[in-house]
Order: C-alpha cells, then sequence, then structure tokens
C-alpha cells in the first residue's frame, strides 16, 4: 500500500515539474496583450506576436449589425419533428414580456450602450437611435412567470454584455434568465422547437421569415414584432500583411471581391449564424456562394467552411493567415481574453 | 500552459461562486448517472453473461451496436422527445440536470453491460463447475458469481464515472449549458473557448482532471483491499 502511495506521489510531482518548466518560457515572452488596434494598417509588430489577426475593414455602413429581440407566440404554428401539429406549447409570455420591456427601459439601453467603455476603450454596442424606449410598468415576477427562457446568439452572451444587462433585470424584479447561445440559426430553431420565450438575435432576413411563418408576436406597447434596439458593426479581419489588400479597397463589397480573386484563405462560419447570413450577402454575386455546401464547392481551395463558433473560427483564421468576418465585439472580447494558444 | 496551471490553481484558491456552481453540478450529474449506470448495468451484464437462452446473441449484438451510439445523436434524441413540442414536453425536463443524467445513463449502460458480459461469460463456466461440486442452489451459485465480480464491478464503474463526468456532445445539447444551472466542466470549458480564454479553459480541464485523479484513486484503493 505505502508503495503504491509513494509511487502516485512521485508522478504527482513529476507532472508538477515538467508543468512549471513550460511555465518559465511563456513568461519571458508573455507580455500584456496589446490593446487591439484600430490603424488598418500599421500593425505594430509586437501585436503580431500576439494575435496577428486585425481590424482590416470596419464602419462601412454595408457592416452594420443589428440586434433584435422578439417574443415568441404561444399560438405559433407549432409542428413536432414528423410536421404534426402542436398546439399546446408552453411559453412563458408575461416572463418575455418583462424582460422585453426593461431591455427597452432606458436603465438598460443606457447600460447597453456604455458595456465595454470601461474595459475595451470603445463602445462595444450603440443603441439604435429610432429604439422605442419602454417607460410603462414592469411586471415583477410569480412563481409561474419567474423562469425565462431566452435564446441568442453567441456574440451578446460571449462579449459579457448579458452577464453585464441580466443580474439587475433578475435582482430588481426576481425573474430567473435562462441564456442559451448558440448562433441566429439555432437560436430561431430553439424558439421554433418552443425551448425559448423569447429570441435575441441579428439576422434580418432570418426574423423576417420567423415573424412570416406566425412564431412571433407583438409585445404591449410595442408596434411591431421586430424590436430593433442595438446594433455594432461587423469588421473584415486578417492578417496584418493583408496580402489581399482589402485595407485599401473603397467599400466592404471591393474587399471581398479582392479576396476572392486573389484566392486568399476565407473562414467562414458555415452554421447559418447571423455572422454567416451577413458574410454570404457580401461575396460578389457572380461566385454564387449561398449557405449550400454544393455552391462553394469549387472554391475549397481557399474557401473554409469552419461550421463553428466565432472563437474557433477566430483561432482558425490565426493559425491558417485567412481572412475572416466577424462582429466587433466578440473580436475585440477575443483579443483581449489573448485569444491565442501559446 | 504554464499559465494555465497558475489560472488553475488561483481559481481553485478564489473558490468563484461560479466555479463552485459547476463544480457542484458536474459532480451531482456524473455521481447520478454513472451509479444508475451500474445499477442498471450490472444486472443485465452478469444476466447476458451467465445465462443461455435464444436470442442471447442478438441482444449481445444489440448492445455492442448501443455502445457506438454517438453522445450527439443521443442527444439529439432526447432532445427532439423533451422539446417544447416533443411528446413529453409536459415534463418540463428539456436543460435540467435530470434529463443530462437520463441521457448520459442511456449513453453509458451499453458500456456497462457490454464489459460485465464478457468478464462473466469468461468465468462463468468455472464458477458453475464449483456450485455444482458443492451442490449450491441456483440462487447461491448466483451469490457466488455476483461475488467473483466485485473487482471488475469496481473497474466498470470507473469507466462509467470517467465516462460521464468527461462527456460533452449529449449534455451541451439537452442540458443548454445554462449558467447556475446546467453547465458542467466539459461545456464551460467549450464556452471558455469560444471567448478566447483558452488558459481559463485549460485551467478548468486540469481541475475535471484533478478531481479524475482524486476519485481514481480513492477507487482503486478501495478496490485493492475489497479484493484481498
Amino acid at each position: 500500500m505505502k508503495k503504491i502511495l509513494s509511487l502516485l506521489l512521485v508522478c504527482v510531482m513529476l507532472f508538477g515539474l515538467a508543468a512549471c518548466g513550460a511555465a518559465e518560457k511563456p513568461a519571458q515572452t508573455g507580455a500584456p496583450t496589446p490593446a487591439p488596434t484600430e490603424a488598418p494598417t500599421a500593425a505594430p509588430t509586437e501585436a503580431a506576436l500576439v494575435v496577428d489577426t486585425c481590424i482590416l475593414k470596419e464602419a462601412d455602413d454595408k457592416m452594420r449589425n443589428t440586434y433584435t429581440l422578439l417574443a415568441v407566440n404561444p399560438d405559433a404554428p407549432f409542428t413536432d419533428a414528423d410536421g404534426n401539429a402542436v398546439s399546446d406549447v408552453a411559453v412563458n409570455t408575461a416572463g418575455a414580456d418583462a424582460l422585453i420591456h426593461w431591455m427597452l427601459s432606458q436603465e438598460a439601453l443606457d447600460m447597453a450602450g456604455n458595456y465595454g467603455v470601461a474595459e475595451y476603450g470603445e463602445h462595444l454596442f450603440y443603441v439604435k437611435d429610432d429604439a422605442p424606449v419602454y417607460t410603462g410598468e414592469i411586471a415583477p415576477a410569480t412563481e409561474e412567470t419567474k423562469t425565462i427562457r431566452l435564446s441568442t446568439t453567441t456574440s451578446v452572451k460571449d462579449s459579457g454584455l448579458l452577464d453585464d444587462l441580466l443580474p439587475v433585470f433578475e435582482s430588481t424584479y426576481g425573474y430567473t434568465v435562462e441564456v442559451q447561445s448558440a448562433g441566429t440559426g439555432k437560436a430561431i430553431n430553439a424558439a421554433k422547437f418552443g425551448n425559448a420565450d423569447l429570441i435575441l438575435v441579428h439576422s434580418k432576413s432570418q426574423e423576417e421569415a420567423f415573424v412570416e411563418a406566425g412564431f412571433a408576436r407583438v409585445v404591449d406597447g410595442f408596434e411591431a414584432e421586430r424590436i430593433s434596439f442595438i446594433y455594432n458593426f461587423f469588421v473584415l479581419c486578417g492578417p496584418s500583411a493583408d496580402p489581399a489588400g482589402v485595407a485599401d479597397c473603397d467599400s466592404v463589397l471591393d474587399a471581398f471581391a479582392a479576396i476572392a480573386e486573389g484566392k486568399y484563405p476565407f473562414i467562414s462560419r458555415g452554421d447559418a449564424s447571423g455572422t454567416h447570413t451577413k458574410e454570404l450577402s457580401l461575396w460578389p454575386e457572380a461566385l454564387g456562394i449561398t449557405a449550400d455546401a454544393a455552391s462553394f464547392a469549387d472554391y475549397t481551395d481557399w474557401y473554409i467552411s469552419a461550421n463553428a463558433g466565432m472563437g474557433a473560427c477566430l483561432v482558425m483564421a490565426e493559425e491558417m493567415g485567412a481572412y475572416i468576418l466577424t462582429d466587433k465585439a466578440t473580436f475585440l472580447t477575443f483579443v483581449a481574453n489573448d485569444g491565442v494558444m501559446e | 500552459m504554464g499559465s494555465a496551471l497558475h489560472k488553475a490553481i488561483e481559481l481553485i484558491l478564489s473558490a468563484d461562486a461560479e466555479l463552485l456552481n459547476i463544480l457542484s453540478v458536474t459532480a451531482r450529474m456524473s455521481l447520478q448517472s454513472s451509479l444508475l449506470a451500474l445499477l442498471l448495468g450490472v444486472p443485465l451484464g452478469i444476466w447476458l453473461g451467465a445465462c443461455r437462452f435464444p436470442g442471447r446473441g442478438v441482444l449481445v449484438v444489440a448492445n455492442r451496436t448501443l455502445m457506438g451510439l454517438p453522445p450527439v445523436v443521443c442527444g439529439l434524441l432526447f432532445y427532439m422527445l423533451f422539446s417544447g413540442v416533443g411528446p413529453f414536453r409536459h415534463m418540463k425536463l428539456l436543460f435540467t440536470v435530470k434529463i443530462m443524467v437520463m441521457a448520459q445513463v442511456a449513453l453509458i449502460t451499453p458500456i456497462i453491460i457490454s464489459n460485465m458480459e464478457t468478464y462473466v461469460a469468461g468465468i462463468a463456466p468455472a464458477v458453475r463447475e464449483t456450485a455444482k461440486g458443492l451442490g449450491l442452489s441456483g440462487w447461491k451459485t448466483f451469490a457466488l458469481l455476483c461475488n467473483e465480480c466485485v473487482y471488475q464491478i469496481i473497474s466498470v464503474y470507473l469507466l462509467a464515472f470517467a465516462r460521464s463526468i468527461a462527456e460533452v456532445g449529449a449534455v451541451s445539447m439537452v442540458g443548454g449549458a445554462i449558467a447556475w444551472k446546467t453547465n458542467v466542466m466539459t461545456t464551460a470549458i467549450m464556452q471558455y473557448t469560444n471567448r478566447g480564454s483558452f488558459s481559463l479553459g485549460i485551467a478548468l480541464g486540469m481541475i475535471l482532471m484533478a478531481t479524475s485523479l482524486l476519485v481514481n484513486i480513492v477507487i482503486s484503493l478501495l478496490q485493492r483491499r475489497l479484493s484481498r
């Protein structure tokens, strides 16, 4: 018995030594991540050691990324996996109303608009000028309505926005918000399967299809099903050397055309997310790239459909020196988190 | 890796409330599912291994096929069944620890059955002969067989526990990785990776391995003592 124990101890110690030995190396080069630079061309060499991928093209009107809240309609034409109608799907409408009312209150809008300024030195999200502001009463939680299921896109969760906002709402009104984050396509599907009370997504075409199919409802105090309230910008990122020269292109459309022209590697999310939908709309029409895998079968030497989350795709882009479209909030958070393997 | 080790130690020392919650959900889920699967799988495995009856071969092959069930498929199945539009929607189990345990049991039980079946099939003839020589009744033969299996059962339990603590595909699908509720170590690691916090992910992975090491040490010592 004693022999075994001492053997184990030796193993643990060896493991510890090996790990500490490895610790020495990054400690020497491990300069803190420099703040992500805005300058498209002049990426400092020091930054290149840590994260080479940088923002090359941004603040183009085409790159606006608008986030929309939609409340799920309990009387929507839900169907099960076999296509049979299901009528009694449980949806917490009162809870969804309360959360939407609060998200559109001046307090929450101010918090969202100022999120990230302290940490990243710039706004991660902006409040839309024409966002409807709710000034009425917000119903506190009851036993039946206290759990709210929010299905949302990864960017608002991974950038930390929801972790910043929701605790205030929860502690003031007594609700518990269960956040499920996935790409916009998946988030919308979760609602269609009756697994969400409201959704927060960013893909206009998919939202409109959702409304048209009767899955959304108008919340008291608002005029339309789609409540667009905050936005930020998609940014085109790539290696700091920028072989395709996208930073000098006049518009983002020209930039995408230049990437396709030169067949420079490009990482596509490929997962029906809002970012993926946006990217598909930016390629030159002649290429005919759509969500269908057959449409880019001829471009596989440079167009990489990763079918993965934003973080995983950013790692791929960094490793391959590829171009990538991402929302700015996720990119800044990713870089600030030291988003590169040592 | 070095900074990850520091972060892991820092994380444990800070006793961060969310980390503690993740740890407790992970422990609850993996202990419950591995024990339930053991309770189901061991009797079935001994039965399949020791008894000879028509159709046994079919059952064994079916069970071995189930061993290869991809976790995501299992997760998807449970997701569809317990979805808001699924047939079991009224039970309101989706995105709870309970359904994570159920999915895990479905994944692990075939592995336990198969392991027990293989082992018991190997020792059953000898045990049967001994029992016949001693003139033992059917039930006593069974008890003798179970007694011979103790060492194997503990090994199989470790396998079940390791499988359930390390699983990610099924639990992320049916559990939804909801913070403070169904977020376990593996799904948390996935989230951190997506945010680019690799070292935090590795730190959590180290804590996971350390937990696994502890459980293994305790159970291996127990196994040694029992088999003496």
